[in-house]
């Protein structure tokens, strides 16, 4: 009898223990699918316990690729550190056949470019496009020069009806209290995303999660807490929809025709953030004309994600 | 090239296109970025007519030129830069390039591509993106992401130290400077100008006292 009840409780105790650990993404043949990290060049519990998650959810959501969003590896950048800071934590992903595609962060050092499992082709900043209809472009916001500002503004304009997703480390919009928006990079990065339309961009630098409210028709996410946490630095502001700075932190995605689906999830495999975008417009095909996308609006997914930890 | 500036003159070259019939074709609105670009290719141009200092920039750009194409020829053989799975051919193809570099220019100094004539003209260029609303932002920016005090070794040659963050430039300061060739870049660290072989990760030369903060 006893031994009954004892079952009882855990049957009951189960759902609890998985809650928040289901996919809120749809999971879609054909779709792209893929992962974001940002901030996770340091050999911590938080680097590991966050590559251990993004394998164990690839079983469920087999993603090919990830977007790194710069501070691929802290400090020095000897062979060994390639290892310790990158190789070695995200061992079962790199040999599962994940791609990873790096952006360059400001403790970056150019060397990166070279290492093939970066996927940079040898180039601070490129674009590749893993499936038709979509574009990822990564940007160097180290070293925004006139050259890199003309580069984009062709490449953006060459993409025609794709998706335009940008990823580079200095976030344009942050509620941070450390770095906060990078207003100078914004200044001249904006006016070219919004000619172009570009869809999202994901961000690091800061070392929390935060979705922000999207900004001129640009859906805007920092995701730098994949190995480093800055906890309390999320000042909550009424940029921000949802923050986390108390969890390390990824994020996964998926994009099925006019629609982005994304899911935050911490290094416990509990689901922080979840919803989607809708790209409703697109860039008008006559090149006389600048017309910007019609405004996604993130919607909440079916369940509520977790409540803010933050400030 | 201050950037508030530089959404006036765009919103001024946007309403201006507007201004021809509607049915007519407008070329669209330049964006801050390509004001900026058109700005500053003025600002650091080689021709006298526009630029007073065309003389210094001239021979800053020869200089530039010169040092990228003996990067190119060093960066052969165990210096060759490529693709690969392997850390450890990255670190020795960079410390080779570097010792070459080194070589080459052993007697390098301070102010062989920074000349006299050039260090004022880069003052004047930068001294205006340091004031006002944008100044303030410049200044946080290059505070926000600097090297630890005096980790920097402020020496032709040298090289920069691996454990330090590179700092971001802020993107105004450098639409503001002559564009360089690869694999140079601007950085500033403290109130001085460096330039930097990002390949080789060396200091090529520096002014000192380039920003007032």
């Amino acid at each position: 009898m006893r031994r009954l009840a004892l079952i009882a409780v855990l049957l009951v105790s189960l759902p609890s223990a998985t809650a928040g650990q289901e996919l809120r993404l749809p999971n879609k043949e054909g779709s792209a699918k893929f992962a974001i990290i940002g901030d996770s060049g340091e050999p911590s519990t938080g680097q590991r316990a966050v590559a251990r998650q993004l394998d164990a959810w690839r079983g469920r959501f087999p993603f090919e690729f990830i977007l790194m969003t710069g501070d691929n590896l802290y400090g020095p950048e000897r062979p060994k550190d390639y290892e310790t800071k990158f190789s070695i934590p995200y061992k079962a992903l790199i040999d599962g056949g994940v791609k990873f595609y790096a952006s360059l962060g400001n403790h970056d050092d150019a060397g990166q470019i070279q290492y093939k499992l970066f996927n940079m082709d040898g180039k601070k900043y490129y674009s590749f496009k893993p499936k038709a209809g979509v574009r990822f472009f990564a940007i160097d916001s180290n070293y925004v020069d006139d050259k890199q500002l003309e580069w984009l503004d062709k490449e953006l304009a060459a993409s025609g009806s794709d998706w335009k997703i940008v990823f580079f480390h200095h976030p344009l919009y942050s509620s941070g209290a450390t770095h906060g928006s990078a207003d100078l990079q914004r200044e001249l990065l904006e006016p070219t995303f919004l000619k172009h339309g570009v869809n999202v961009a994901f961000t690091g630098h800061e070392h929390f999660y935060e979705r922000l409210k999207p900004q001129k028709g640009v859906a805007y996410f920092i995701i730098g807490s994949s190995a480093k946490l800055r906890k309390g630095d999320l000042q909550k502001s009424p940029l921000t929809v949802y923050g986390n700075d108390s969890e390390y932190a990824f994020m996964l995605a998926e994009i099925v025709g006019d629609e982005l689906y994304f899911q935050a999830i911490n290094d416990k495999g509990v689901t922080l953030d979840a919803g989607s975008i809708r790209r409703a417009g697109t860039v008008d095909p006559n090149p006389n004309v600048t017309t910007q996308p019609v405004v996604p609006q993130a919607k909440p997914s079916p369940v509520q994600p977790g409540p803010a930890k933050t400030k | 090239m201050n950037v508030s500036r530089l959404f006036l003159i765009a919103a001024f070259t946007s309403a201006c296109g507007d201004t021809g019939a509607a049915q007519r074709a407008t070329p669209p609105p330049a964006t801050p970025a390509e004001v900026a670009i058109k700005e500053g290719e003025r600002k650091t141009s080689t021709d006298p007519a526009v630029n007073p200092n065309a003389a210094a920039m001239a021979e800053f750009k020869t200089r530039v030129d010169k040092y990228a194409d003996l990067h190119k020829q060093l960066a052969k053989g165990a210096a060759t830069q490529k693709e690969t799975s392997d850390p450890a051919q990255i670190n020795a193809a960079k410390t080779a390039l570097a010792a070459k570099v080194q070589a080459a220019r052993a007697d390098a100094k301070q102010g062989d591509i920074f000349t006299p004539a050039i260090r004022p003209v880069f003052r004047r260029l930068l001294a205006p993106e340091l004031k006002g609303e944008d100044g303030r932002d410049t200044k946080a920016v290059l505070k926000d992401d600097a090297p630890a005090p005096g980790t920097v070794p402020f020496k032709v040659n040298a090289k920069y130290p691996e454990d330090q963050p590179l700092p971001s430039v802020p993107a105004n300061l450098l639409l503001t400077l002559p564009s360089l060739p690869a694999p140079l870049e601007y950085r500033v660290v403290g109130q001085h100008l460096l330039l930097l072989d990002t390949t080789a990760d060396l200091i090529v030369d520096y002014i000192l006292n380039a920003i007032t903060t």
